[in-house]
């Protein structure tokens, strides 16, 4: 099954799939090669459950697309402690959650895609690469 | 007195202790500037020879006591501002600062010349441990826990343990050696610091978009407490195969300020998702997602 960003309507913001050059993209464990560091797709859509593990974390975000189907997209991250470095708990994003998220996607057009940023209805932003930072 | 000598510092340091122990000797090591450590590498032939040469310089090394311990506690991170690469001062726009032998040259353009294609292939995809000397690198929690007969040096990551044994026994003998993911480490202290070397080590990378070490590698690195938030490690890698000349980089580690950081276990091959294969063209690809039909992956085989 294929759900290319650029097929999603409602659900997903306009221009879903934007060239952008980006900072490059790097991966605990396995190389980020999968992903197009050049593109950013951005989601709107519900949290389905966040996967808090490692070496890496999951965010699975329900979107709906215009005509009613619901696409989960999966957002890869770093592992729970680096995730808790850059401020985001478990607590943050429950399931239910409503969210705007953006990321690198996935070369290949499955619906995943390095997380790069998100922002929840209530306008509280979550970077996941702060966690990298030594404070 | 906080250290017992074996051979022995005199004058009064500056090193930090726990609760406001007596303040360690003075080293007998004398600080050096980053190329006169370079040169020191150069000087030596082998990493057991560099080894031994700072031991003479610290007399014997001396053997920490549990009266007065020097107080690494807290946890640490790598800074990661200028990316994972094994020499953090690598200037930018530069490959390495290895000298590398012609093949080794050769291969690590052939590995970047790669990415740039969108090839790529990290040889811990599929959950081994990082192994050192990569294991300086990665960009994970760490705690470093002072015994006087052995200090470990851990690195969250995938519950990865260093033992430093400081207790005078010799490496393993030459014939009984094998390949190990973080070798063989002894060492000694001098003051506050701390003189390590390890061989018995396996071929890895030193990181990605860095190069190739062989099963002949071997490290001398002197940690230290730089200040009250950091931690650094001179290191010098010798390499024959891969290195023109021993390779010398500053290693440092950033004391977080988060209180309630814990390490937990870390299991590589917990969540599906994150399972990845070699394609035939040699890049990385994922398998089939749990939040996808089941035959997503075959697309990139």
């Amino acid at each position: 099954m294929t759900n290319r960003p650029s097929s999603l309507a409602v659900g997903l913001l306009a221009g879903a799939v934007v060239l952008l050059a980006t900072a490059a993209t790097t991966t605990a464990h396995h190389s980020a090669a999968m992903f197009d560091d050049k593109k950013t797709v951005t989601v709107e859509g519900v949290v389905k459950e966040f996967q808090l593990t490692n070496p890496h974390s999951w965010l699975l975000v329900d979107v709906t697309e215009k005509g009613g189907k619901v696409v989960t997209w999966g957002f890869e991250a770093e592992g729970p402690s680096t995730l808790r470095r850059a401020g985001i708990k478990p607590s943050d994003l429950r399931p239910g959650t409503k969210l705007t998220i953006t990321g690198n996607p996935m070369k290949d057009g499955r619906p995943a895609a390095i997380w790069v940023n998100a922002v929840r209805a209530d306008g509280l932003k979550f970077d996941p690469r702060a966690g990298f930072a030594t404070k | 007195m906080f250290l017992s000598a074996c051979g022995g510092g005199s004058a009064p340091a500056s090193g930090t202790s726990r609760g406001g122990a007596a303040s360690p000797p003075a080293g007998s090591i004398p600080d050096r500037t980053r190329e006169q450590l370079s040169e020191l590498g150069r000087q030596h032939k082998t990493a057991q020879a560099l080894y031994e040469a700072l031991k003479a310089e610290a007399r014997g090394g001396q053997t920490l006591a549990w009266a007065a311990m020097p107080d690494w506690s807290g946890v640490y991170s790598r800074p990661a501002d200028k990316g994972f690469t094994f020499d953090p001062d690598l200037p930018q726009g530069v490959l390495t600062s290895a000298k590398l032998t012609p093949e080794f040259q050769a291969k690590l353009e052939k590995r970047v010349a790669d990415v740039k294609k969108g090839i790529e292939w990290d040889p811990i995809s599929t959950c081994a441990p990082p192994g050192h000397p990569r294991w300086l690198t990665e960009p994970f929690l760490r705690e470093f826990i002072v015994t006087p007969n052995q200090t470990w040096l851990v690195n969250e990551m995938v519950n990865d343990l260093r033992r430093v044994y400081t207790d005078g026994r010799a490496h393993v003998p030459e014939e009984d050696r094998y390949p190990l993911y973080n070798g063989d480490s002894i060492g000694f202290w001098d003051g506050d610091k701390l003189v390590v070397h390890t061989n018995q080590l396996m071929a890895g990378i030193y990181q990605r978009s860095n190069p190739d070490y062989t099963e002949q590698v071997e490290t001398v690195e002197i940690w230290r407490k730089a200040d009250a938030k950091t931690l650094t490690a001179d290191v010098w890698v010798y390499d024959p195969p891969a290195l023109a000349e021993p390779w010398y980089v500053k290693q440092s580690y950033v004391k977080l300020s988060d209180p309630d950081l814990r390490i937990r276990y870390w299991n590589c091959a917990e969540n599906q998702n994150n399972a990845v294969f070699q394609t035939g063209d040699g890049t990385t690809q994922f398998n089939d997602f749990t939040f996808t039909a089941q035959d997503d992956a075959q697309r990139g085989k």
